[in-house]
């Protein structure tokens, strides 16, 4: 770990993590509410444009975001902001590469949810704020955990799309799996290897914790309420 | 209390009914049973009397869906105490605390429902609704989700403790044996209610044919009649000519249905109303048994308690002389396509 880079790099790319997953939570819920309970016209292209950077190749994604958030892109025209090779496009980019990551586990969170609790609930004289607060994130939230934590590991490990967005500027906008590339070009194999290492303790770590989510949620789901 | 609703949607209804003590709304599934209970509840788009216009949340209803919906996240007096979200934290434990020791289950308080039998979640989510003060419960099925083999004395529980209560219950069912114990039985078929009435009232003297299947009328036999002197009715069918307690708008000449309980095929000794017909079919069905008599082309449908099997030693293919007490036949005007 004798880098300094390293550090910032696997910092940075932590950074990206975390604030894309936020970001996941508040698009991914009410998406994944609506994908899960509700019809309506037009739902099954909106599934595939959602899950679509699950077979789209990743420089395709980045291409499209390049053009999308680049100097003349429409973004930079209307908006007059260029988040190409800028944390924000790193942001934009893993955002929508992990979608369908946090919004399968959100949906099948919501899925698996007894609609009776919620109309029940309603009954009560719980209005929507009471339902979410007190019924339907006490009861999903492991599957919503789960799908949030699976989407920050694929962050992590993210290539295609944060090269074509980000470029690889050393602290800037260089993520790990990058850097990683990069010394193995230099024949750095050493520093490659610390790096490598490292991602997959974490990746092992992450994995690990979802699937105790997924076990505990089970066990939230008696069988005697469905 | 008078329930009018009209809804399109997921089924179409429009119908009014009375809702007297504990009320069985009985029909086979997917005539809008649970949709009515729903609507009146708040929870789907209708249009209707009372609570008009209200929002769910403010309905002062007590609903229970047929698996009860307890909140599996929470004990069972947090359950209870939802509803009570207005009172300070001590005062909601404590109310909760009560409507739980009204159903009998104050001793499960802290138990996840996870933790407890189908019957112990039902009171506990009756607890629940309770709690809410409402005007009327609606259940939906409520003896579907318990035990086959404990359910009569786990819901006799449970119904003796809502008529101690008084509180008006609208329970949805196809469950003949609720529909016996209700104090006001309304039928439901496709075409829309289609009598109401107290139980003994349905159960005796169905309105129509589908009623009659829906209360247990299995031997329905086309007849005609033949004369009639104000009381009873001579009718002829194919088990012979029949003796039939007169109602309403029946005439000479008339087709008419008759209606026989396989409960009531081997009623008495008497004169009347003999037939003699081969037994066929024989087969036990828990506590009791099931067969039919061949008269002629028609089988009529029995059930013997398992003690009067030994005494007449039944056994198929043997020929048996049955009296049909006249009382307890029925007739419905009409022929038989519905």
């Amino acid at each position: 770990m004798s880098d300094p880079v390293f550090w910032q790099t696997l910092r940075l790319t932590l950074e990206v993590g975390l604030v894309s997953t936020l970001i996941l939570l508040l698009l991914g819920l009410p998406l994944g509410w609506v994908l899960a309970h509700k019809r309506f016209w037009g739902k099954r292209v909106l599934e595939s444009v959602v899950l679509l950077p699950l077979t789209l190749p990743p420089t395709v994604l980045g291409f499209y975001l390049l053009l999308l958030l680049g100097q003349n892109g429409p973004l930079a025209q209307f908006l007059g902001v260029t988040w190409a090779f800028r944390f924000e496009g790193l942001v934009v980019g893993s955002v929508l590469f992990s979608l369908p990551f946090a919004l399968n586990g959100y949906r099948e969170a919501f899925r698996s949810l007894d609609l009776d609790l919620i109309q029940t609930a309603r009954t009560l004289g719980a209005g929507s704020r009471r339902v979410w607060l007190e019924v339907i994130l006490p009861i999903t939230w492991p599957g919503i955990l789960s799908g949030s934590i699976l989407a920050f590991a694929h962050i992590l490990g993210e290539f295609g799309v944060v090269l074509m967005v980000g470029g690889s500027l050393p602290g800037k906008t260089q993520m790990v799996s990058i850097y990683i590339y990069d010394q193995v070009q230099a024949l750095q194999f050493g520093r490659a290897a610390e790096a490598s290492g490292v991602l997959l303790v974490v990746s092992f770590a992450l994995v690990y914790l979802v699937r105790t989510l997924e076990d505990a949620w089970r066990l939230r789901m008696p069988s005697s309420t469905r | 209390m008078e329930i009018a609703y009209a809804l399109e949607h997921p089924v179409k209804l429009e119908l009014s009914l009375q809702v007297r003590g504990f009320t069985v709304l009985l029909g086979e599934s997917g005539v809008g049973k649970t949709s009515l209970l729903k609507a009146i509840a708040g929870l789907i788009p209708a249009r209707g009397q009372p609570f008009a216009g209200l929002r769910a949340e403010a309905r002062p209803v007590g609903y229970l869906p047929q698996h009860f919906a307890l909140f599996p996240h929470l004990r069972a007096w947090q359950n209870v105490a939802f509803p009570l979200a207005h009172l300070p934290l001590q005062a909601r434990r404590q109310k909760a605390l009560a409507y739980l020791e009204l159903m009998g289950m104050a001793e499960l308080a802290e138990r996840y429902p996870r933790q407890m039998s189908g019957g112990q979640q039902q009171r506990v989510a009756l607890a629940r609704a309770l709690a809410r003060e409402p005007q009327i419960l609606l259940l939906d099925e409520p003896t579907s989700a318990l035990d086959v083999a404990t359910r009569e004395e786990v819901f006799a529980g449970v119904l003796e403790r809502l008529r101690s209560l008084q509180i008006p219950t609208l329970a949805a069912t196809h469950d003949q044996w609720l529909a016996q114990r209700a104090d006001w039985v309304a039928v439901l078929t496709k075409a829309g209610l289609a009598q109401q009435g107290s139980s003994e009232e349905v159960f005796t003297r169905p309105a129509s044919l589908e009623v009659a299947r829906l209360v247990g009328f299995r031997n329905l036999l086309e007849a005609t009649v033949l004369a009639v002197d104000g009381v009873w009715v001579q009718v002829q069918t194919p088990l012979g000519i029949l003796k039939a307690p007169y109602r309403n708008g029946i005439s000479v000449g008339q087709r008419v249905m008759l209606g026989v309980r396989p409960e009531e095929v081997f009623t008495q000794e008497g004169p009347e109303n003999r037939i003699r017909g081969q037994v066929r079919n024989l087969r036990v069905q828990g506590l009791r048994l099931r067969g039919e008599l061949g008269v002629g082309s028609v089988g009529l449908a029995f059930f013997l308690p398992r003690y009067k099997q030994a005494q007449l030693e039944l056994a198929e293919g043997q020929w048996l002389e049955v009296a049909l007490e006249p009382r307890f036949l029925h007739l419905i005007p009409g022929s038989g396509t519905i």
